[in-house]
């Protein structure tokens, strides 16, 4: 960390301030936090984005709905799947297009595979935050798996681009569902090696518990989503709320914790995963036959009635939105996400971080799941 | 906070891992085969790709550009340019749009990933596959992860491919409302109901915007340009784009050759999109095209053209010349204009109303039309030479040929029989009609002949017979005519060659005698029939029409101006680039010039003539 | 009980209330009333600020802000099939100058200071209004509708080769 300013407070307790830039090894991804601090406690924090703005709201104005996929899903490399998901439901709601029901199951295949890619990845930044590199490389490996399926998917790793007004890109290729489960089994047999290791061991009780509290009120009051609402007992996500896809075709529960600490939500990240799996049999099990793609008209002519519409999604780390508006062209004539880490990360943290110690401002941060592409998109 | 504190010392299980094999593999000694689906460099292959730039359009990154390849053929008429696509692999992010817009089929994406080079240069890279760049991909045992790069790759290693239930674009083509065959033989209803606004719209959706079928098209219309306008509801611009090439929509959007829909990128794996059909929507859907086109004549130059022959080159360069202010008269033998359109393609297919809302049209820009005149009667050719400033030659083929054989003189014309229904007083058929001739004229007799039949001997059994010396693969007349003869239920004959009208002691026709054709072309391609004499077939018959072509008719011109009048091998009258014959001030085109003998290929010949004309007038 | 579009039409004049889909309210207000309308709809139960947003529309000459609101609970649980309200008011773009939304939602802090730098619309009250994302100062906030991106990419980066329209 870097000293950029002192302030004389007069005895011993100087206020230094300190920048906990993204080349810090603390940080995980291209985002700075300015420290106010005194002794090693925070005084104030300043949350500093913008090093990773790559001005995709406005390239999207410039390129049709077609070419905008490839775009969309790289605003978050950590959970692409809810992006291509937020944005094929807003230009289908814009446009009128209709998806088939085998359709809708795959999505949501997918998007639970995503959501649970994104948790182990947000399990290998939090681990390695705490300093357990082993649960870091396993949760690391087991993503890897999950991308395994994404490439036998889609042809892709990460950037995936399947989900399409209309549907999906492609069916599910020969034998999907037996791998899809097999992978599903293997990471369900580690789970309790991840207990013993990490969530039940004393080094992460001690730095997680009471770390970082937000409070249900604070959460409600600050535009908090996700883990951080339902660490606080709060049973809200947007897949029961103002369900999607087929999640009410389903049986599933909201996964909570009641003490609204970093040891909660990270709690609350693993019970996720554990009812994504869940998730997954059950949608398998009730996977419907037919087509999974309704055409969609010829992109280069592809003229979207003028209108705006909101829509959200429970992304894994909280209500993903989109305000997209046409003005009956073929490109958008304005996208604007509402994305997670937005409050999470400039508002929630600036709160949290205050009054807590400098050797937190890490756990604090990735427990908040606060992930710097996709505030500064 | 609850729960009890768990032990420090849980973490040590983790020890157990130590002795188990790492889930790592050894790159690059072992290596992880991609999936098949896998998004890596791209394939092409250069025999199925038209080079229509649609992969261009679609990359959201501007990596692919159309680069010119000069030794690869052009073929425009095929809708094949020598453009294909060039990668930059800078750019590219492998999303693969460019394959599923690819209506070709063409491009796909293989499971290679990896490329080597200290040279950037070489990210920049036009992509073949296995079949035309083979030593460039390679078997398993010779390939070397350590030296992949875009020229050292896998051999069979496709990965993410086009798949048609998934592709950006549409095959099938919005079917066109047609009359049913059992009931359109009956009578001369217009076959070809038309498009409605919302199926015409939904057939132009379909159109990629690659511009292939404009390179095609022998006058080069604003095909994108109109066909986009109908999709955006805007049927006057529609028409305005026709009109800068083409002031015959109404008779073009019907019987045009639509040279632009072989060339279609969509049509190489499914329908092309239904261009004619499209401006003939155009055409029917405005009533005044005075109001939608809002154009004036130029103004006067105080010259004047006279046109011989109101078919559609006459009536197009009367249109152009008008627009450039020059004075127009044409002159014709039929009482009114069309030309070959007017008496040739029957009422179910060309009503007389349709030629009729173009010509009006024309008219009203102030073209001076003598009709029922014939030149080198009633008027002399010389004549309009001396009293026009120029003259232009649009006679077309208007001599019909006969068989010569036996009895040839007991057998109707096609191209007589055709004007006499269409705009004389029509002629009698026999209960079984024999049409002699595989081409599309044969096809419009026939039909027609069918339709008489069908209403001169009501509650009868008829039938029609079509003989052609071509067998079925070579027939001359368009695969739809073909196809819609047969609906009506028209026999065919096809490899048989006429011999001999047999006729009955009273002078009545009793039939056709034809031997089996061995070949129509000689080993030189020259069309050269050779008959198996021994192998006859009687076919039945009280009418035979003879459709066997026609030809032009020079009669009019003195035998003293024919003599400078200049032909081509193929005996077609020699222009040069501006349109103008060896004659001086006399100008020609349509039939009597270009070989592939349609309206469309008439009214390219005007414009060219036109901008002749306008060159030579004005002394450029 | 009345339903939310009654209570607001009731409650403000000249305010245009609009289902525009399943789900979706859209309300309309003056830039005068949109602080109370603001509080108003948060005294509802519309206490989830969840994005404000801002478009450029240039033909008319006008900036149009979107505030979306949505509810936690309902009477206390979390309920579904939940509405959300799509609040939009509208500020001239030779004026752009509205009163900050801060002081009712705690959220709009960041947004706020977003469509400053990205729009140049001044939020009177605001905490602090400095930039959020950007490095370099830029004369035209860059999301306007008039701002050309190549075009400024090609002075700013002479070395990256200009693509084709």
């Amino acid at each position: 960390m870097e000293i950029i300013s002192e302030k004389k407070k007069g005895g011993s307790s100087r206020e230094l301030e300190l920048y906990f830039g993204p080349q810090h090894l603390g940080m995980i991804g291209n985002f700075s936090i300015t420290l106010n601090v005194r002794g090693d406690r925070i005084v104030r924090a300043e949350a500093n984005p913008g090093y990773l703005h790559r001005g995709f709201e406005k390239l999207m104005e410039g390129r049709s709905w077609i070419q905008n996929f490839p775009l969309v899903c790289r605003v978050n490399v950590i959970e692409p799947g809810s992006m291509e998901m937020v944005y094929s439901t807003a230009v289908e709601n814009l446009a009128g297009v209709k998806v088939p029901p085998r359709g809708k199951y795959i999505r949501c295949i997918y998007l639970e595979l995503s959501r649970i890619a994104s948790h182990l990845f947000g399990l290998w930044a939090y681990s390695k935050t705490l300093g357990f590199e082993t649960v870091g490389g396993w949760a690391m490996y087991h993503r890897d798996l999950i991308l395994d399926l994404f490439e036998e998917l889609t042809g892709g790793r990460v950037y995936n681009i399947y989900i399409w007004p209309g549907g999906v890109r492609r069916d599910l290729p020969e034998g999907f569902e037996e791998r899809t489960k097999d992978v599903l089994h293997e990471i369900g047999e580690k789970v309790p090696d991840y207990n013993q290791t990490f969530f039940e061991n004393r080094l992460f009780h001690e730095r997680a518990r009471g770390v970082g509290v937000v409070s249900r009120e604070e959460a409600m009051n600050t535009g908090g989503t996700g883990q951080v609402l339902r660490a606080t007992g709060l049973e809200y996500d947007i897949r029961k709320v103002e369900p999607y896809g087929v999640y009410d075709e389903i049986d599933w529960d909201v996964p909570t914790r009641e003490d609204g600490d970093a040891y909660s939500r990270i709690m609350v990240v693993r019970d996720e995963m554990i009812e994504s799996v869940h998730a997954i049999f059950k949608l398998f099990d009730k996977l419907p036959g037919g087509p999974v793609y309704n055409k969609i008209p010829n992109p280069f002519k592809w003229n979207i009635p003028e209108g705006e519409t909101y829509v959200r999604l429970e992304s894994s780390r909280g209500e993903l939105g989109l305000y997209l508006a046409s003005d009956g062209g073929r490109k958008p004539y304005r996208a604007h996400f509402r994305t997670p880490s937005y409050p999470h990360g400039l508002t929630i943290l600036e709160k949290a971080l205050a009054g807590e110690s400098i050797s937190d401002t890490g756990n604090i941060m990735i427990s908040l799941y606060v992930t710097a592409p996709e505030i500064d998109r | 906070m609850s729960g009890k504190r768990p032990s420090i010392l849980n973490s040590l299980g983790a020890g157990k891992y130590l002795f188990r094999r790492p889930k790592t593999i050894k790159y690059p000694f072992e290596l992880k085969e991609p999936a098949p689906r896998y998004r890596g460099f791209h394939l092409n292959d250069w025999d199925a790709c038209t080079g229509c730039g649609n992969c261009e359009d679609i990359c959201p990154n501007e990596a692919i550009e159309m680069v010119e390849v000069p030794e690869l053929e052009e073929a425009p008429e095929e809708g094949r340019t020598n453009l294909r696509p060039q990668i930059n692999y800078g750019r590219c992010c492998f999303c693969g749009l460019c394959v599923d817009v690819c209506p070709a089929g063409a491009l796909r994406l293989s499971r290679d990933y990896l490329h080597i080079h200290f040279d950037t240069d070489t990210f920049t890279f036009i992509p073949k596959d296995q079949k035309s760049a083979g030593e460039k991909f390679l078997p398993e045992e010779e390939y070397s992860v350590l030296k992949a790069n875009l020229d050292h790759r896998r051999q069979d290693y496709e990965g993410f491919s086009q798949d048609l239930d998934f592709s950006l674009f549409r095959l099938d083509r919005v079917p066109m409302p047609q009359v049913p065959p059992e009931e359109r033989k009956l009578s001369f209803i217009e076959q070809v109901i038309g498009y409605t606004k919302e199926e015409a719209k939904g057939e132009a959706e379909r159109c990629l915007e690659c511009g292939l079928c404009e390179d095609a098209c022998p006058a080069g219309l604003n095909i994108v340009d109109y066909v986009g306008a109908i999709y955006e509801d805007d049927p006057d611009e529609s028409l305005r784009q026709i009109f800068k090439d083409n002031p015959l929509p109404s008779i073009c959007g019907r019987v045009c050759m639509k040279h632009c829909e072989d060339a279609c990128s969509l049509g190489k794996q499914g329908d092309p999109v239904a261009i004619r059909w499209l401006k003939r929507w155009t055409a029917d859907s405005i009533e005044d095209y005075k109001r939608s086109l809002e154009l004036t004549p130029g103004e006067d130059k105080g010259k004047k053209v006279g046109i011989v022959g109101a078919g559609p080159s006459g009536l197009s360069l009367a249109y152009f010349l008008r627009l450039k202010g020059y004075g127009v008269t044409v002159f014709d033998s039929l009482p009114g204009a069309g030309g070959a359109t007017r008496i040739g393609p029957p009422q179910y297919r060309l009503p007389l109303d349709a030629i009729e809302k173009d010509v009006n049209y024309i008219a009203s820009l102030g073209v001076e039309f003598r009709f029922c005149t014939t030149v080198g009667e009633d008027v002399s050719f010389e004549e309009i030479r001396d009293v026009y400033d120029a003259a232009y030659l649009a006679v077309g083929n208007s001599d019909p040929l006969s068989t010569g054989i036996e009895n040839a003189d007991k057998a109707h014309l096609a191209l007589d029989f055709l004007r006499s229904n269409k705009i004389g007083e029509g002629v009698e058929v026999g209960r079984e009609v024999v049409v002699i001739g595989g081409g599309n004229v044969a096809m419009d007799a026939a039909r027609e002949a069918l339709r008489l039949q069908h209403m001169q001997h009501p509650e009868t059994s008829v039938v029609t017979k079509t003989v052609s010396l071509e067998d079925w693969d070579e027939l001359p007349a368009t695969g739809e005519e073909v196809e819609e003869a047969r609906e009506e239920g028209i026999q065919f004959n096809p490899a048989w060659g006429p011999k001999k009208i047999e006729v009955d002691g009273d002078g009545r026709v009793k039939g056709l005698l034809c031997t089996k054709v061995k070949s129509v072309f000689d080993e030189d391609g020259r069309f050269n029939p050779s008959f198996d004499e021994d192998r006859e077939k009687f076919l039945e018959g009280d009418t035979i029409i003879e459709a066997i072509g026609q030809k032009p008719d020079f009669s009019f011109i003195s035998e003293e101006t024919f003599g400078k009048l200049e032909f081509t091998e193929r005996r077609k009258v020699r222009v040069n680039e501006n349109g103008m014959t060896s004659l001086p001030g006399v100008f020609a085109g349509g039939d009597i010039v270009n070989t592939n003998l349609d309206a469309v290929t008439a009214i390219a010949d005007a414009k060219v003539a036109s901008e002749g004309i306008d060159c030579y007038l004005s002394g450029k | 009980m009345s339903s939310i579009e009654e209570k607001i039409t009731a409650n403000f004049d000249g305010i245009e209330v609009r289902k525009i889909e399943e789900g979706r309210i859209e309300v309309k207000t003056k830039k005068e009333a949109l602080l109370s309308t603001l509080n108003f709809l948060k005294d509802e139960g519309y206490g989830h600020l969840g994005l404000v947003s801002c478009v450029d529309r240039i033909e008319e000459g006008i900036f149009e802000l979107v505030y979306i609101l949505s509810r936690y609970l309902v009477g206390g649980e979390v309920a579904v099939d939940q509405a959300s309200l799509i609040v939009k008011t509208e500020v001239p773009r030779g004026n752009p100058t509205l009163v900050t939304s801060v002081k009712v939602f705690e959220t709009a802090e960041p947004y706020e200071r977003e469509l400053h730098e990205m729009f140049g619309i001044v939020f009177s009250g605001h905490p602090r209004l400095t930039p959020l994302f950007l490095e370099r100062d830029i004369d035209l906030p860059p999301m306007r509708k008039d701002f050309d991106t190549r075009k400024y990419v090609e002075e700013e980066f002479e070395s990256i080769p200009p693509v084709e329209d």
